[in-house]
């Protein structure tokens, strides 16, 4: 099984590398030793070699991004972790954080000697209070040993990092609404350009990245981006993590190398498959906010590549499975709920768009429904949400539930006239 | 809907703009040029192709794109692209009009309708509304909604003032940006998420401030409106007349609502003025109109003769004022007051070659400042100079309460990274965001450090000195010219303290001293006054015994004064809101007065007056209209020279600076009279008599007050006093005592601006430095 335990490196050490000694026992902060034999410049280029892809759902070339920070600008440089990991379905970093901490505090480091930065910034989802502890634990024991602190980065080459937990809101994993809600204000998107690498942090050049990603740095630099690079195919290279969540019998995170592992190995050999009987109906394989995709899709690979290929996105690897006992009006419904509550309201066609769709589905699931008028509603309500909106949360609101009526349309049409009965609840179902 | 490409360029000097690059593109197939960096939006509108918005406002800072509506396409661009936050381009391919472009405006619309009451009927914005407008021309014809809308309980008081319906809100954010990014009053915010997000102060208190009512004119939708305009009238039914606010001298450019011949709304002008208030207008301003429907109102003429005190006609009223005026030997005097047109004030110029002997003394009250003229020689700016400025020195006074808006401009100044310093004795509401230097009172030369500092290192730095303080202290008067004319580059703003001061000093107007003198020594036999209360300004109680020893009084006043019950005639005025004709602000700009509406029958205005009783002398002048008068004291006076009644259109002429009357004067040090704290007099923004004659700001009306340092008020065992006894050489008064720990030792802040409160009439009337004695009020003064 081409199963890889890269940034899931506690995996391969008794699963917690809790303590910076075992941590460094663990080959910790080899990568950094070989970043600061490079010059910041070279780090960068490593970083842009490797092809590490931003792991928090779009996939942007980390080395790219790096590069965009402008330099000698007289204003000071900022790193951000974005550690919000609150789309639905995903709890990959949440592993990280827990288990392997000190590997996110080495890769920021990594990345702030890049970029020339001395303070970074963890952005942590409210409600990870107890992942907070476990990072403030970490950075505490790491300034004690001198890895963070005036001479982290050599001699009188000051580094930090400091925590900073949001305040519950899905919006702020978007990077400019994170800014934002760091900044103390509300946690709202903000117009681009200009983009976080030229005004980003209090208005200076700032590099936010996922946890994910910034963890894939300290194996990169220990053993090199060619090694990385060589892992997967050419366009994504490298390991991802995918949480599987839904109608499996072994939910959890799996870290496997990009492009040699297909969705149903990911289902059915590593998360368990499904309850006997059942067959997988629906999948989202990136989290939420991605297209959902049937079970005929059951063989594609998982890489960036292959699952835009059959519509979809390979997004922050949150892949929720549905089996057929589910009622995919009422689960869309159940999505457009969430985007309904988690719209800012900032820009008008996701305030109100979501409400709209979640109140029609909702409509439809209960018997309320007005047949085909309804479904011609929903398809012209798609296009007047999708790229209208100041940030993508509306796109993302759209996809699953546009792409689940062209799937199913049939069903919807069904629902639409007749309304939805309930699913059967995993924990009713018969076990095998 | 503002748009900084008709911001006329600096109208004083200071003001050269460079060069711009313009851009050639094309929109909807026609070919149009915009400056470098304007935004699509502002191009298409100069051009005159209208792009829906509701968010954008340029007044408001950076464009922030969040409500969707101005989405056009733009060849070569993927999806649609935000017309209020996209530059101009060369040869950018722009369509307002394609299927895609016509079908976000449509759905943006529609969505933002989705939730929207539909009750336009009962809404105070019905029929002047953006929502509606562009729904009207953009938007669906009907809903596709069958759910029911979101409701909350409706209205809320945002503030006493203002009114909040949040199922009309359409979270365009424009009140909140103009709460934290224009007022910067760091208090409204939109709470709650989605398509429940609601406008709310942080803290869930009422929302104060000085400018709270901008965002009922900012707001595209009735989700917020004036309490005191609710339900007053809808827009069918009234006319808007653009006209000049008279609370204070910066004249900010306003609109007047009137309805069944009242006043019943202000609001700033939907085409700003620039050059002067930017479209903002102050709380007082805005809600000042109610005072024109006070009980102090004098609705009709009144004549007190042997038959005894009764209401005439106005036609009756002016033969009585001719007769009394009319006999050769009569020795007459005018005194001019606020606010007086320049119409009126020459018109009181030729009236006094026409009425008694032929050689009336006509003078204005106000502060003589004769020590001010080499500072008003210096060449002048307008506000918007302001915005280009690069360093602002404020010297003495406080703008943020006598000549609110120029805090909203020195905010803008701050927020562009200008360097803006506060110099004098009191404390201001601008002192946490900029440099200040607190003087010790009476010594505002202690601050010219500051000044030579700021000015010497700015290329186009600009003073803003008070007319008040700097009379006070000549000597700080003459250095900081000197100062200013050593710095080429420096152009000035004086932060005048009344309304028609400015005009009736470049008509050669000069102060009353020797008009007192004159009624003291018994020379007067008729006294006019027009809109004028000496007895309640400076040395009001010397004025009050001065008047009670003149034959025959008459009075035109708008409102009753010290001088009604005194007078033998009294001839009721049009208010500003309701008269026509030029006043002149602090900065020179000639604006004109348009009459929104004549509340008063029976009241006139005083240019209209004054040139009836030219006709009933058998003397009479050739004008009109304040048109005609205006056109011939264009061609007497040379301030005005070259100036023309019709051209000053909705936005005004400057007039020719410094050139006002008096000789200049002694620019010694002067010496405070009587004994005691130092009085340092203070003009609330809420306090004047407009605000206490309002009932709409009655939520705000600052009293007229006695303010001391906790030290000070310990020292003279007045520390837990309600009222205070105050004595200068020109009376006493008993007033409310305010003990803040931000006012200096050593001085008694006069808060004056209540008429009835006698605090004004402590001051001398040259403006000079005087002391004051502050102690435990009597009993019976307490209670009387």
């Amino acid at each position: 099984m081409p199963e890889l335990n890269c940034v899931y490196r506690h995996r391969e050490f008794g699963d917690h590398l809790t303590s910076l000694a075992d941590y460094e026992r663990a080959g910790g902060y080899l990568g950094l030793k070989e970043t600061l034999a490079l010059s910041p410049d070279d780090a960068l280029y490593a970083f842009h070699r490797s092809g590490l892809r931003g792991r928090g759902g779009a996939g942007f070339p980390m080395g790219r991004k790096a590069s965009f920070l402008p330099k000698d600008t007289g204003k000071p440089t900022y790193v951000v972790c974005n550690a919000d990991e609150s789309e639905p379905g995903t709890f990959k970093d949440r592993e990280i954080i827990e288990h392997n901490p000190f590997q996110l505090i080495e890769g920021m480091t990594i990345a702030s000697y890049a970029v020339g930065c001395e303070r970074a910034y963890i952005y942590i989802r409210g409600e990870y209070e107890a992942q907070a502890q476990v990072l403030d634990a970490a950075i505490a024991e790491a300034r004690e040993a001198g890895r963070l602190g005036p001479d982290a980065l050599g001699p009188g080459r000051p580094f930090d990092i400091t925590v900073y937990r949001g305040a519950g809101a899905y919006i702020c994993g978007e990077e400019t609404a994170l800014l934002e809600s760091l900044e103390g204000k509300r946690g709202q998107p903000r117009l681009k350009p200009p983009f976080p690498a030229v005004a980003g942090l209090y208005g200076c050049p700032t590099l936010i990245n996922n946890v994910e990603t910034l963890a894939s740095l300290p194996p990169i630099m220990h053993r090199g981006p060619d090694w990385y690079a060589a892992m997967g195919n050419e366009k994504s290279p490298g390991t991802k993590l995918f949480s599987v969540s839904g109608h499996v019998l072994n939910p959890g995170n799996f870290e496997v190398v990009l492009g040699e592992t297909t969705l149903r190995e990911l289902i059915y050999d590593m998360a368990g498959g499904l309850r006997p009987g059942r067959e997988v109906k629906a999948v989202w394989p990136g989290g939420s906010s991605v297209p959902v995709i049937g079970a005929d899709s059951l063989d594609v690979a998982l890489d960036y590549e292959a699952l835009n290929g059959v519509g979809t996105f390979l997004g922050s690897g949150g892949c929720i499975v549905m089996d057929d006992s589910g009622c995919i009006v009422r689960a869309s419904w159940r999505l457009a709920q969430f985007y309904r509550h988690e719209s800012c309201g900032k820009c008008t066609p996701c305030r109100e768009g979501t409400g709209w769709l979640a109140n029609i589905l909702g409509r439809m699931v209960h018997g309320e429904g007005r047949g085909e008028e309804d479904i011609r509603l929903l398809e012209s309500l798609f296009g007047r949400i999708e790229g209208r909106t100041l940030c993508p949360l509306a796109d993302g609101a759209v996809m699953p539930i546009q792409s689940a009526l062209d799937l199913f349309r049939d069903e919807f049409i069904r629902v639409a006239h007749e309304g939805s009965s309930r699913p059967v609840p995993m924990t009713e179902a018969p076990v095998g | 809907m503002a748009d900084p490409a008709s911001s006329p360029g600096g109208s004083g000097a200071g003001g050269e703009t460079p060069p711009v690059d313009v851009v050639s593109l094309t929109v909807n197939g026609r070919a149009i040029e915009a400056p470098k960096g304007t935004m699509l939006v502002d191009a298409a509108k100069a051009a005159g192709i209208e792009i829906p918005i509701f968010c954008y406002e340029p007044r408001l800072g950076a464009p922030i794109g969040a409500c969707r509506m101005c989405l056009v396409e733009v060849e070569g661009m993927r999806g649609l692209q935000t017309a209020c936050s996209t530059p101009v381009a060369p040869d950018m391919v722009v369509s307002t009009e394609s299927e895609l472009a016509k079908d976000a405006q449509d759905g943006v619309l529609e969505l933002l309708l989705a939730n929207h009451p539909l009750d336009c009927p009962v809404c105070d914005k019905g029929g002047e509304c953006p929502l509606q407008d562009r729904t009207f021309r953009f938007g669906p014809g009907q809903t596709r909604t069958v759910e029911p809308k979101l409701h909350f309980p409706k209205p809320l008081d945002l503030s006493p003032l203002v009114a909040l319906d949040r199922e009309r809100c359409i979270a365009c954010y424009r009140c909140v940006r103009f709460s934290q990014e224009v007022a910067e009053d760091g208090q409204l915010t939109f709470q709650e998420r989605g398509d429940h997000v609601e406008i709310a102060t942080f803290s869930g208190d009422p929302y104060e401030g000085r400018f709270t009512g901008n965002t009922i004119d900012l707001c595209p939708v009735g989700a917020l409106t004036s309490n005191p305009y609710r339900f007053v009238s809808r827009p069918w039914d009234i006319k808007n007349t653009p006209s000049v606010c008279a609370g204070c001298s910066v004249g900010c450019n306003l609109e007047a609502t009137e309805r069944d011949n009242e006043v019943k709304r202000l609001t700033g002008r939907p085409e700003p003025n620039f050059a002067v208030e930017e479209g903002w207008i102050c709380d007082r301003g805005r809600w000042g109109y109610p005072a024109l429907r006070s009980d102090e109102r004098i609705t009709g003429p009144v004549l007190v003769d042997a038959v005894g005190r009764r209401t005439v006609l106005l036609d009756r009223a002016v033969n009585e004022a001719a007769g009394m005026l009319g006999r050769r030997e009569l020795r007459v005097a005018v005194l001019l007051g606020e606010p007086i047109t320049v119409e009126a004030g020459f018109l009181a110029t030729e009236f006094a070659t026409r009425a008694g002997n032929g050689e009336a003394m006509v003078r204005r009250m106000g502060i003589p400042g004769h020590g001010l003229d080499p500072l008003r020689a210096l060449p002048g700016a307008q506000m918007d100079d302001l915005d280009r400025a690069d360093a602002i020195v404020v010297l003495g006074g406080d703008p943020c309460a006598q000549q609110p808006v120029a805090e909203l401009r020195l905010r803008k100044a701050l927020r562009r990274g200008a360097r803006v310093a506060m110099a004098g004795p009191r404390p201001t509401a601008l002192d946490p965001s900029c440099q200040v230097t607190r003087t010790t009172p009476g010594h505002l030369q202690d601050a010219l450090p500051i000044v030579a500092e700021l000015i010497g290192a700015a290329e186009r730095p600009i003073v803003m000195w008070d007319e008040a303080d700097l009379a006070a202290e000549p000597d700080a008067a003459a250095a900081l010219a000197a100062l200013i004319e050593d710095h080429p580059a420096t152009r000035a703003i004086e932060l005048a303290c009344d309304v028609s001061g400015p005009g009736l000093r470049a008509l050669g107007v000069a102060t009353a001293e020797d008009m007192l003198a004159a009624l003291e020594a018994g020379e007067v036999d008729v006294l006019l006054t027009i809109q004028a209360d000496p007895t309640t300004g400076p040395e009001g109680a010397r004025w009050s015994r001065a008047i009670d020893g003149v034959p025959r009084i008459i009075e035109m006043s708008t409102y009753r004064s010290g001088v009604t019950d005194r007078a033998d005639l009294v001839l009721p005025l049009l208010t500003a809101l309701e008269d026509e004709g030029v006043l002149v602000s602090m900065t020179g700009r000639a604006q004109r007065l348009r009459p929104a509406a004549r509340e008063c029958a029976d009241a006139a205005s005083a240019w209209e007056l004054l040139i009836a009783l030219t006709h009933r002398l058998g003397r009479p002048v050739p004008d009109r209209t304040p048109a005609q008068a205006f056109s011939r004291l264009a061609a007497e006076h040379a301030a005005f020279a070259g100036l023309d009644y019709g051209e000053l259109g909705t936005t005004g002429a400057v007039i020719a600076q410094g050139r006002g009357a008096g000789a200049g004067g002694p620019a010694a040090r002067r010496n405070p009279a009587g004994d005691g704290l130092l009085v340092i007099p203070c003009r609330p923004v809420f306090g004047d008599a407009t605000a206490h004659r309002s009932d709409a700001l009655a939520s705000v009306v600052e009293p007229t007050r006695v303010g001391l340092a906790p030290a000070e008020a310990e020292r003279l065992g007045v520390r837990t006093e309600a009222r205070v006894r105050i004595t200068t050489p020109h009376g006493e008064a008993v007033l409310p005592l305010e003990v803040d720990s931000r006012l200096h030792e050593g001085a008694a802040y006069l808060f004056t601006g209540d008429p009835h409160a006698g605090a004004a009439a402590l001051l001398p009337m040259d403006g000079g430095p005087v002391r004051a004695a502050v102690g435990v009020a009597q009993r019976e003064q307490v209670e009387a």
